[in-house]
């Protein structure tokens, strides 16, 4: 499989200080990729740094071989990567209907309904709350909008940073079996997760990271047996 | 029966008439409140030197008029186009500078928002002092013939054209925003960037240019303000921009803070209860009016008249 995304020795500071000191990591067409590792070692920079949002110090990210670091955030998403971000950032005084529009940026018209059809079909409950405003959705749904306007966006990349924090197990599951279903529908997932033992069940790679830099990569099911992975992630029973 | 209610209709003709000038006043200060509220729903941050936007767009016009004495209409699209450059350049000089922080430390930090406070405040006292050294800081009259001044008798009330046109342009201002900011792309953006700049970024909104976009609207209208209550009074001065502009900071702030259709209405309301004011209390107690509810509503409506929605934009 070619690479979509290829970051090469990856660096971001905050004023003096440095936050991810050399990530190198690749995403497949069509792949999903897991980046797991604990609270704090940078997983969310990394996700903003391809999103534009975080200026790059160092190092490469490229899509389809082209170096796009230095682009705004704005260009990125017409690039085809879009973000279903840590803490959803979704336009809670905006209604639901508003957020997908958001979502799709320019294109209107046929292409914009057939879209909205589309995100409707994987989330029935969001056409039910078109007119709310989205800051009165339940948490879970909070998170389908979040997705969905990613979705809008039409996505060859999806960035999805921590989808299932703070949601019940149910909703868990469904989280994950969509991210299987985007998959299927030919976009490919960088997917960031706590939840490691999901997370290496729907991933073909995985990487870990500790304080900024990656120390631990491979297929997802070799990883989800390493001894390693098995004591700091997956609570340390050997099955 | 004529003769015996003739006094009391009297005063009630002469006290309508009151509420009729302060309803001006007030629609005065709409003017210049839309614009105010919306860069601040879009930034939460106060531009100071919108009073300075709603001076420099009387002072272009009046040089305009003093030269050419175009129709109203072309000197309207002339003040809309000073304003435009007037928003553009007033955010690249005071604002955008100080957006190119991503640190935690400086997203969150508050001397970093206040520091636009000071920054929007010298670039409005640079323009006022370079207004000053050109024009003069005495009032300059409007060229008569340009006066929006000319009564208009309708049966015991007297207006002037000036009313009709202020108030024929609140209503144009307001309902066009409010189109702008419900029925356009570029409105749609606006109020995103309002609610969340952040996540603006990340559907791929580019928030630098809305931010423009939002001064830019904004500056326009408080341009048109300047020139219309220009040729409404009959005069302009170097420090016009500051009396009404704290008037439309109060009605923004009764209003609760990013609500234009609330600083509206807390802006007209402004207006009619100092000219009922001026019926109790003695010349220049009026003033503190806007002081007093702008007291009342910080200790107890701290989040404005409306209640707490804090609907911004
Ligand atoms: N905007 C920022 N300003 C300053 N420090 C930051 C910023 N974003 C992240 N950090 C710091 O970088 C480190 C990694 O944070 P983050 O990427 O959010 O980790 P994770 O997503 O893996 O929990 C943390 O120590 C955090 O405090
Ligand atoms: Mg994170």
């Amino acid at each position: 499989m070619s690479q979509l995304l290829e970051i090469r020795d990856l660096r971001v500071s905050m004023g003096a200080q440095p936050i991810l000191e050399g990530v190198s990591l690749d995403v497949p067409e069509g792949g999903i990729v897991t980046v797991l590792g604990s609270n704090g070692v940078g997983k969310t920079t990394l996700m903003r740094a391809i999103s534009g949002i975080y200026k790059v110090t160092g190092g490469d990210i490229r899509l389809d071989g082209k170096p796009i670091n230095g682009l705004r955030s704005d260009e990125i998403v017409r690039l085809g990567i879009c973000q279903a971000p840590e803490g959803r950032q979704i336009f809670s005084n905006m209604t639901v209907l508003e957020n997908l529009k958001l979502g799709a940026g320019p294109r209107t018209g046929r292409a914009y309904e057939e879209d909205l059809e589309r995100i409707v079909g994987l989330f029935p409950r969001l056409q039910e709350r078109f007119t709310q405003k989205a800051g009165s959705l339940s948490g879970g749904e909070q998170q389908m909008l979040c997705v969905g306007r990613a979705l809008m966006g039409r996505p060859r990349l999806l960035l999805m940073d921590e989808p299932s924090l703070g949601l019940a197990p149910k909703l868990v599951r469904q989280i994950f079996d969509l991210v299987a279903a985007i998959r299927e529908a030919g976009t490919a997932i960088l997917l960031v997760e706590q939840n490691a033992k999901a997370a290496l069940r729907v991933a073909d790679q995985a990487y870990v990271m500790e304080s900024g830099r990656i120390v631990l990569q491979g297929p997802a099911a070799e990883l989800a047996e390493d001894p390693r992975i098995r004591a700091a992630y997956l609570g340390g029973h050997v099955h | 029966m004529g003769a015996h209610f003739r006094g009391f209709s009297m005063f009630d003709a002469f006290f309508v008439q009151q509420l009729v000038n302060g309803f001006s006043v007030g629609l005065v200060y709409a003017l210049i409140a839309i614009g105010f509220t919306l860069i601040f729903g879009v930034l939460n941050v106060v531009n100071f030197a919108h009073g300075e936007v709603y001076m420099v767009g009387a002072y272009a016009g009046v040089v305009l008029i003093t030269a050419f004495a175009p129709p109203l209409i072309a000197v309207v699209l002339f003040v809309m186009a000073v304003g435009a450059v007037a928003g553009f350049g007033l955010e690249r000089l005071a604002f955008k500078p100080f957006r190119r922080f991503q640190d935690e430390a400086s997203l969150k930090s508050k001397a970093m928002r206040e520091a636009t406070l000071l920054s929007s405040l010298a670039v409005s006292i640079v323009v006022r002092e370079i207004v000053e050294k050109l024009f003069g800081g005495a009032m300059r009259p409007v060229p008569f013939e340009a006066q929006l001044t000319e009564p208009i008798q309708v049966g015991d009330l007297s207006f002037s054209t000036g009313q009709f046109v202020i108030f024929g342009a609140a209503v144009a201002m307001f309902a066009g925003l409010q189109f702008l900011l419900y029925r356009t792309r570029i409105g749609l953006s606006i109020r995103a960037v309002a609610n969340n700049p952040l996540g603006a970024k990340y559907v791929g909104i580019n928030t630098d240019r809305t931010i423009i976009a939002t001064f830019v609207v904004g500056s326009v209208m408080g341009a048109v303000a300047g020139i219309l209550v220009a040729l409404y009074y009959g005069s302009v001065f170097p420090h016009m921009g500051f009396a009404p502009g704290v008037k439309a900071f109060v009605a923004m702030v009764m209003g609760g803070l990013s609500s234009i259709p609330g600083a509206v209405i807390c802006a007209i309301f402004l207006g009619l209860s100092e000219a009922v004011a001026t019926e109790f209390l003695a010349q220049g107690w009026s003033e503190l009016i806007a002081y007093g509810f702008l007291l009342l509503t910080l200790i107890f409506f701290p989040t404005g008249l409306f209640g707490g929605a804090r609907d911004r934009v």
